[in-house]
């Protein structure tokens, strides 16, 4: 059997997760650049409970599926106890490029990158699986202006009846209500939900709702949206972590966001809807008047870029030569790229 | 044992006789895995381990397939076949998302494997399982080549049931044990490696062809030799030759089981 070890060169660390350790490689075979994530073994004697779960959730799932806006397993290999996944590399993520304060987001490069996002969910959704950990640091963008949904580790088969699932995931700051109450029976409401939060803080370009506790997290949803009642969220009191909220009114979208546009603020409200099932899907989402309207979104050539990364023009492979004058300038490469 | 009892029958006793007659015929599926090593009584060890484990059924069905899977790449001489049935059915836990822990796997499989033996203590024979275990696991993966997802005959199974349950007449249909026999045959066919060479679509109409063939049962309207046998709806690959080369191999099945 081929030594992977070799076939993929490490050209540089990337980031490290909970789990794993990502870095920058080239592939000996066609001279790809693409992203190694060597998964972490517990060090620990104890510890040692073989393969980590998650990877092997996340390999799993992502063998199967393939869209251009869902990060593609290119390779997976093991070497003495480790195991790695080889994916595209991607040069950025929407987390960067929200902070990154040189970067003009437009509505068009807003309607892009939403765009993207929801057509990959869409797919995921259609093949009954829940990605459950949507934020802007998980939407992964590559040079060309691609975006893709990475980090599969916490995304789950739904839609079978005698499934329980634990509340406790999504990051907070884009988990939604439901979540919040305990419930653990839940369906793709949940990603939508995040892609709300994350569409509102494209907007905003700092987080929508950014809780500091659970209650927290809930008290800032009914400030900005209004303290749900039993009719407007039939069956809420009856979650296993409900509690009664000071009734808020709310405060219109349109005063939250003032330069949004009516057909994204209609968006907008159908993905923060309070009441799960009233919710829009994908499908439904995709077909609002936003996504058909002017402007249109920006093809990916458009889309801006942090100034740490070059686009790709033409023949731009990063020679060691670049490496070691990008490393004399000081150029900063993102750090905290996890997939 | 039962014999114990004899002379005066009271219905008590009756009752402990059929206790005593159902603990009886548990005693004498017990195998002594020491004795023979085959994939067969490997994966009946599997079997055996799963249900003390409390594992899901496609769990369980997890594990002997990806021990199948192994050996048809691997020389089954030059392994422990114990070790990785114990390893598939740890990592089967982990592939169905049915956790399970890799010390109780440990403590199950010992104990199955040498029957009244006292728990493993925490020293070296346990810390040396556990490693084999840990590092079988990443071979068995390496070896599948990292692709573990396994598409299950018994969930088309199931819908074709559904929809024949539908078809025939009520009465006919609870007359019979077509879903249970069916479910039987699917469950038994896991011990043989032949399992690998069909989809599952046709194992599972095999089960239920073989279960309707035992009870001498016919769905309606079309019968064997006259226009489309009912199966055609659900797979219209599925030639005649085919099902019935697949109904005999679950039949071997039934052979191949020591005696």
């Amino acid at each position: 059997m081929e030594d992977k070890t070799k076939r993929y060169e490490k050209v540089e660390f990337l980031g490290e997760g909970q789990f794993a350790t990502v870095y920058k490689a080239r592939d000996i075979h066609n001279d790809n650049i693409v992203a190694v994530k060597k998964i972490k073994l517990g060090s620990r004697a104890e510890a040692k409970d073989g393969i980590n779960r998650t990877a092997l959730r996340e390999v799993k799932l992502l063998q199967e599926l393939k869209h251009p806006n869902i990060i593609n397993l290119m390779d997976v290999f093991g070497h003495k106890s480790n195991v790695s996944l080889v994916f595209d590399f991607m040069d950025t993520d929407l987390e960067v490029i929200i902070k990154d304060n040189s970067i003009v987001l437009t509505p068009a490069h807003i309607k892009a990158y939403v765009l993207m996002t929801l057509q990959g969910l869409e797919y995921l959704h259609m093949n009954w699986i829940l990605h459950r950990d949507l934020k802007p640091n998980n939407l992964l963008v590559n040079s060309n202006g691609i975006l893709k949904i990475g980090d599969f580790g916490l995304a789950k088969f739904f839609g079978s009846p005698n499934r329980i699932y634990t509340h406790q995931v999504v990051t907070r700051w884009y988990r939604s209500p439901e979540l919040l109450f305990g419930a653990r029976i839940y369906g793709t409401g949940v990603d939508m939900w995040a892609v709300g939060c994350i569409l509102a803080e494209l907007l905003l370009r700092v987080p929508f709702l950014p809780g500091e506790s659970d209650l927290d997290q809930l008290t800032r949803i009914f400030q900005a949206l209004g303290t749900p009642t039993e009719v407007v969220w039939p069956g809420m009191e009856a979650l296993p972590d409900y509690i009664q909220f000071k009734s808020f009114p709310g405060t219109p979208f349109r005063h939250i966001f003032t330069a949004a546009s009516d057909d994204l603020l209609e968006l907008l409200e159908n993905l923060l809807s309070l009441y799960p099932l009233k919710r829009c899907t994908c499908e439904k989402a995709l077909k609002m008047a936003y996504f058909s309207n002017k402007p249109y979104p920006s093809p990916g050539s458009q889309l801006p870029l942090p100034s740490s990364i070059q686009p790709n023009v033409g023949v731009n492979k990063p020679t060691l030569k670049r490496k070691l004058m990008d490393s004399l300038e000081g150029v900063s490469q993102p750090k905290r790229l996890i997939f | 044992m039962s014999c114990v009892v004899g002379e005066d029958l009271t219905m008590k006793d009756v009752i402990d006789v059929m206790q005593l007659q159902r603990e009886k015929s548990k005693q004498a599926i017990s195998v002594d895995y020491r004795e023979v090593e085959n994939n067969f009584v490997a994966v009946r060890f599997i079997f055996e381990c799963g249900i003390k484990l409390d594992a899901q059924p496609l769990t369980i069905a997890t594990a002997a397939i990806l021990y199948h899977r192994f050996f048809k790449e691997a020389d089954s001489s030059g392994y422990d076949s114990y070790l990785i049935a114990a390893t598939t059915l740890y990592l089967a836990g982990k592939v169905k998302d049915d956790p399970l822990k890799i010390r109780d796997v440990i403590n199950v499989t010992h104990n199955t494997l040498n029957r009244g033996a006292a728990p493993l203590e925490l020293g070296d024979e346990y810390w040396n399982m556990r490693d084999a275990i840990v590092q079988a696991e990443l071979l068995i993966m390496r070896m599948l080549k990292f692709e573990v997802t396994i598409v299950h005959p018994h969930k088309f199974m199931l819908h074709y049931l559904k929809s024949l349950e539908g078809w025939c007449e009520k009465d006919d249909w609870s007359k019979m044990p077509i879903a249970k026999a069916a479910s039987a045959f699917l469950q038994d066919f896991h011990y043989d490696p032949a399992i690998l060479d069909y989809t599952p679509q046709h194992v599972a109409i095999a089960c239920i062809n073989l279960a309707l063939q035992c009870y001498g049962g016919q769905v309606l309207p079309t019968d064997e030799g006259e226009g489309v046998p009912w199966y055609s709806v659900y797979a219209d690959d599925l030639q005649k030759d085919k099902l019935w080369e697949i109904m005999e191999k679950i039949m071997e099945v039934y052979n191949k089981e020591p005696k």
